[in-house]
């Protein structure tokens, strides 16, 4: 199977070194970028299968990110990961395909991204 | 959340050193900037200020009206629960010249209405005043009839009719489809957050409760309702065709099928989609972005209801109750037309002008809004025994004058002058078309501002008017808005 890459959005560069680390760990190829509009510029270019994507972000922040993602390409899968449980509220934040607030322990997110990532591949 | 108690926190710390009962050895400033940042001296966080139990701005999710009062008084309506948004963005080829300025639902009909003004005066008839109205191509005319005759709402009580063109918000894109509408309006149903959304075209001529609908609806816990209308099995062909099970729940749900699914117990009779639905908010929203990841038309009834059907939501067909009373109905039929041709278009005008419409304009329980411009009274003239006005069975709107012609089973709009010794007949004219002396019209469509010099002849010789103007198949003719004639 191919490898798989991952796009992590994510304005703290602390955590998104984290995930980086974490997931290239995982047999990942990892793409980061630090905000909405690198995300989507990142996209385009690169076309990764997953994208994790942070929402308060600053120049764009995650929803909007998210449903301009979709324009780009329809079937990419993308994880919101927030600190906030509250944004799962917005109608915008039913567009990505999986939603996990953010904690220390990575493995619900490092879950998430198998499943996804399986589901697309089958 | 958290900043919200940090900025409440430093409010507090302010206002009590500020009246000095805590600060009596620095200045109220100082004891601010000092309490703002630190706790109490043993440690602990302050108490609370009063003004938290009762101002909770991240409690309020709209703006108040005075209606979402009476609904938290326990006065619980699911009608203020429900908005409704209106499509109105198809482009209406098929009425082409008359959709040649204007979107569809702005076509004029009957003498002074539109189109729209039936779907919306049977929102405003049902209760239902949260009405956006979704727009796309050549909005401005509807726009523009919208602003001038439906600014009956008030905000403060909660109530609006907004017209919206694609904003591009999430997307940069038209509308896709009629799906994709709904996507691409999210946003809208986020900030009022309906539990209810009725939607529906703005195209068709009926009159209909919706707030029975939405009881339907509520009682059988439905993710989504549509009225249907019983058609022959032959009609439904041509149309969104539902098949059901004894409880009216929808089993199968086609688009023109070749053999249509039948109604239970009525095998020669089927229900055909009016394209009128009412969806449970959150159903909708899954469902429309589910859609819009895939490659499909984004279309209602080719993609969204087969799909619900088929993943076994709970789907049901209501029965439509016709509001439309009168005694001119044959056999108990009901009164529901698709403005859909200029063939149907034309029949449904002459409807009207007859002795027996079989929709009826004269019920004031149910009646039917309408753009009201100021004008003087229709008038007829006669200028002597040979310059009579003759008019019968027909229609005339504020401002037409008959002078000295004759005007028979036709509709004159708004200020249209018809001049001595011409002849109008079975023809419908909008606003402010002139028709000159000696003039013989039949069987045509005149749209607006159009001069007709004396002596014209239309629709006796229908081979010399398709040299200038559209003819359609059944023989109407047609001539387009501002059109100059020599």
């Amino acid at each position: 199977m191919a490898q798989k890459t991952i796009l992590i959005v994510e304005d703290n560069q602390n955590q998104r070194a984290l995930y980086a680390e974490e997931l290239s760990d995982e047999g990942y190829n990892v793409l980061t970028a630090a905000d909405g509009r690198e995300a989507l510029a990142t996209v385009k270019d690169n076309r990764p299968d997953l994208v994790i994507l942070d929402i308060n972000m600053p120049v764009m922040d995650g929803l909007d990110t998210l449903s301009q993602l979709l324009e780009y390409d329809k079937q990419i899968k993308v994880i919101i990961n927030t600190a906030y449980a509250s944004y799962q509220d917005s109608f915008t934040s039913w567009s990505a395909d999986a939603y996990v607030v953010k904690s220390s322990d990575l493995s619900t997110l490092k879950s998430t991204v198998q499943n996804l990532l399986n589901d697309s591949a089958s | 959340m958290r900043k919200a108690t940090k900025v409440a926190s430093s409010r507090r710390s302010t206002k009590r050193s500020t009246n000095g009962q805590t600060a009596s050895e620095t200045t109220p400033t100082e004891a601010a900037v000092k309490n703002a940042s630190s706790t109490l001296s043993n440690g602990t966080e302050p108490p609370a200020s009063p003004v938290d139990r009762y101002a909770r701005p991240n409690a309020v999710h709209y703006a108040p009206t005075i209606s979402r009062g009476v609904f938290a008084r326990g006065q619980e309506s699911e009608l203020q629960q429900t908005m409704v948004m209106v499509l109105a963005g198809g482009q209406g080829e098929r009425l082409y010249p008359l959709t040649k300025d204007r979107a569809k639902p702005a076509v004029p009909f009957g003498a002074h209405y539109r189109i729209i003004d039936f779907a919306l005066s049977n929102c405003i008839n049902s209760g239902m005043r949260r009405i956006l109205v979704l727009t796309q191509y050549k909005s401005f005319s509807l726009q523009r009839h919208i602003q001038a005759t439906w600014s009956l709402f008030n905000a403060v009580l909660g109530e609006y009719i907004d017209v919206i063109p694609p904003q591009q918000r999430n997307v940069k894109r038209w509308y896709q489809g009629t799906a994709d509408a709904i996507f691409q309006n999210i946003y809208m149903l986020e900030q009022e957050r309906p539990r209810f959304v009725v939607i529906l075209g703005g195209d068709h001529i009926y009159k209909m409760d919706y707030a029975k609908m939405l009881d339907f609806h509520l009682r059988h816990d439905a993710d989504l309702t549509i009225s249907c209308t019983t058609v022959s099995r032959e009609e439904a062909k041509r149309l969104g065709v539902a098949g059901t099970d004894e409880t009216g729940r929808i089993t199968r749900f086609v688009e023109k099928p070749k053999d249509p699914p039948t109604i239970p117990g009525s095998p020669n009779e089927s229900y055909a989609s009016m394209g009128v639905y009412i969806f449970s908010t959150d159903i909708l929203v899954r469902r429309v972005i589910e859609d819009v990841k895939q490659d499909t038309e984004h279309d209602f009834g080719k993609n969204i209801i087969p799909r619900m059907v088929r993943d076994k939501d709970r789907v049901f067909a209501y029965p439509f109750v016709d509001e439309n009373k009168t005694d001119n109905h044959h056999n108990g039929e009901v009164y529901w037309r698709d403005i859909g041709t200029m063939a149907s278009y034309y029949d449904v005008n002459m409807d009207l002008v007859s002795g027996s419409p079989a929709f009826n304009l004269y019920d004031d329980e149910w009646p039917i809004h309408r753009r009201s411009q100021p004008g003087p009274p229709a008038k007829t003239l006669c200028h002597g025994t040979d310059r009579l006005a003759i008019v019968h069975d027909s229609l005339l709107a504020t401002g037409a004058i008959v002078s000295g012609s004759s005007v028979v089973r036709s509709i004159l709009g708004p200020r249209c002058f018809i001049h001595s010794w011409a002849d109008v007949e079975d023809s419908i004219l909008f606003d402010d078309v002139e028709v000159g002396r000696h003039c013989r019209i039949r069987r045509a469509i005149i749209d607006k501002h159009v001069k007709i010099p004396a002596g014209t002849v239309i629709g006796h010789d229908l081979e010399a008017d398709r040299q200038r103007f559209t003819v359609t198949p059944e023989g109407v003719v047609v001539i387009p808005k501002g059109m100059v004639l020599k």
